[in-house]
């Protein structure tokens, strides 16, 4: 403990009271605005990979690999795919804009500092971030959903309520991607996150192949895994839902979010406000 | 006195095992300029921070506005501007949209902010780069945007730290001007500065601190006349004088002395006459200055002429 903390590690930092937990939406929101405000200056260019990277998967995967898997569960295996691209864009969105964009803000360009010094507290910062992080996640799902919609690869009216259950995933890839981040010392350490959680995450989250014909216990792995409850629900909802598989996929993702919140705001209370 | 605008009893803060202020007292009376000069690691930015809610009171007692700095973080925000020693500007914004930002963190409605941020930049004589990236500006600008951003919350107190360190001559004037401007509207001023002629301009009053305490407080007149006096003979001695004798043969004469190397400050009301005093043959020496005593003096003399890290 004493070597982390001497290389920086701040740790999760003491208790705080409840109502230093609960943020101001009005200030909570001042902090979604300016990063909605940046975003929109740059959205043209950050946009497009979004659109790309849903056909790339789809060329590859669906076409390629689909022309000797035909069907999975009784569907075309594009189709099975197609809706778990929606998920895993909004947990890539949700993981670089909670680890590099905050580190970024946080470390290089200080911002932190002032915003804190400013009635904004901490809870506030880092309900505005998260729900920014969400925000963002959500517009790159929808593109995904809007993409796999003209390929015809939705065949549920369903799918129009997938938005709302994205920002609900998005939120609790963010919690962690923003745990993650306030916690460590140096950005060297994001390496170890994606490629120990969030890729991982990615290939075995039930996203490319069913759990079906594996053992039992990959599936178990598989549920403590938050892309694994927001596949199941865009999946779902394209192909036409189970109710009960729906909610209780999204009660999984909304109690882990509660849970971690408390996390972050203190961790950062700990390095910001000495 | 009206209620101070701050008030600190006792005040003390850790960092681990270093005690970075160590009971600190001080009240600072509404509407002044209240300086905090010190060497690096006296503990002046900790004392800031504590102020503006960016470190937490370890001990002791700190008032600000009349609340409690510990509990009513939020509240003491809102009234407060910060002035802080980093620039750290939001390069991602134009110089107005900083402005207008910082208005949304004090809950200000975007109408009432477009027009403050208009007055201020004109304030700030940054009118015609309303719409520039932040990378742009220079240093000088870069300073004056921040002072503009501290006011954008309308505050009764403003909190500086170091404004214009690294500022050229022309600069650091503006800035001073814009803190004038800022004083006679009634508004707290309280600033860390190693630049003692800038804490004897602005400044009705200060406290001079060393490692984490307060070594002396006043107006700062009178803690150059208290602790140095009047004038300064500055002697650079040559190698074969004797600088305790001399000090020595002076006594009675002079209110103090520090020798440096081999440079003697003599502290006088007449420091003129303890020159014409001095026997020269006995005690050779290079060259001799006389020369207003300055804040500079007191504050080496306070704290040391030995290098601080």
């Amino acid at each position: 403990m004493a070597m982390l903390e001497e290389r920086g590690y701040a740790g999760i930092g003491p208790r705080v009271p409840l109502r230093e937990m609960v943020p101001v939406p009005r200030l909570a929101g001042a902090v979604w605005l300016r990063n909605a405000r940046v975003f929109s200056k740059l959205w043209r260019g950050a946009l497009l990979p979004t659109f790309l990277d849903p056909f790339l998967y789809l060329l590859a995967l669906g076409f390629g690999l689909g022309t000797y898997v035909a069907h999975v569960n009784g569907i075309p295996y594009k189709e099975f795919i197609a809706p778990g691209l929606i998920a895993s864009a909004a947990m890539w969105s949700s993981a670089f804009e909670t680890t590099y964009n905050v580190y970024f803000r946080m470390n290089e360009l200080r911002l932190y500092d002032n915003v804190l010094s400013t009635p904004v507290e901490v809870q506030d910062v880092v309900a505005g971030d998260l729900a920014w992080s969400a925000t963002r996640a959500t517009i790159y799902g929808i593109v995904v959903l809007a993409v796999i919609a003209v390929f015809g690869l939705v065949s549920s009216w369903w799918a129009l309520l997938i938005p709302p259950f994205v920002v609900l995933g998005a939120i609790c890839f963010s919690v962690i991607g923003y745990t993650f981040t306030t916690l460590i010392p140096k950005i060297d350490l994001y390496s170890y996150f994606f490629t120990l959680g969030i890729t991982p995450m990615f290939l075995f989250s039930g996203l490319f192949f069913p759990f079906s014909r594996l053992p039992d216990w990959v599936h178990v792995v598989a549920w403590f895994m938050p892309l694994y409850h927001l596949v199941e629900i865009t999946r779902g909802l394209a192909t036409g839902p189970e109710f009960w598989s729906v909610v209780g996929n999204a009660a999984w993702l909304a109690v882990l979010s509660a849970l971690l919140f408390s996390i972050p705001v203190r961790a950062l209370r700990r390095k910001l406000v000495a | 006195m009206s209620d101070p605008a701050v008030s600190a009893r006792d005040v003390t803060k850790r960092f681990g095992e270093r005690v970075a202020v160590d009971g600190i007292d001080f009240d600072v009376e509404p509407g002044i300029c209240f300086g905090f000069l010190g060497p690096n690691g006296a503990g002046k930015t900790t004392t800031m921070k504590m102020i503006y809610g960016l470190a937490t009171v370890d001990a002791g007692e700190l008032i600000v506005l009349g609340m409690d700095a510990r509990r009513e973080r939020r509240q003491i925000k809102s009234r407060l501007g910060v002035v802080p020693q980093e620039t750290n500007l939001d390069g991602d914004l134009t110089v107005r949209e900083n402005l207008l930002q910082q208005a949304r963190y004090f809950g200000i409605e975007p109408d009432e902010a477009a027009g403050r941020a208009a007055e201020l930049l004109e304030f700030s004589l940054l009118s015609d780069r309303g719409d520039e990236r932040i990378h742009g500006l220079s240093g000088g600008m870069k300073r004056r945007l921040l002072i503009s951003r501290a006011l954008m919350g309308d505050p009764e107190l403003v909190v500086l730290d170091e404004p214009t360190t690294g500022l050229d001559p022309q600069a650091r004037l503006a800035v001073w001007q814009a803190l004038d401007r800022l004083r006679r509207r009634g508004v707290t001023l309280l600033l860390t500065t190693h630049y003692m002629e800038e804490a004897e301009r602005l400044c009705d009053r200060l406290v001079i601190m060393d490692e984490g305490r307060i070594v002396s407080e006043g107006r700062p007149a009178d803690l150059v006349r208290s602790h140095v006096g009047r004038e300064v003979l500055e002697l650079k001695l040559d190698e074969g004088c004797d600088a305790e004798r001399l000090v020595g043969s002076l006594d009675g004469r002079i209110q103090g002395h520090d020798l440096s190397e081999r440079t003697l400050m003599l502290y006088a009301d007449d420091a003129e006459a303890v020159l014409e005093e001095l026997d020269h043959e006995v005690f050779p020496t290079e060259s001799a200055l006389v020369r207003r005593a300055t804040l500079e003096d007191v504050f080496l003399r306070l704290t040391g002429r030995s290098l601080r890290e």
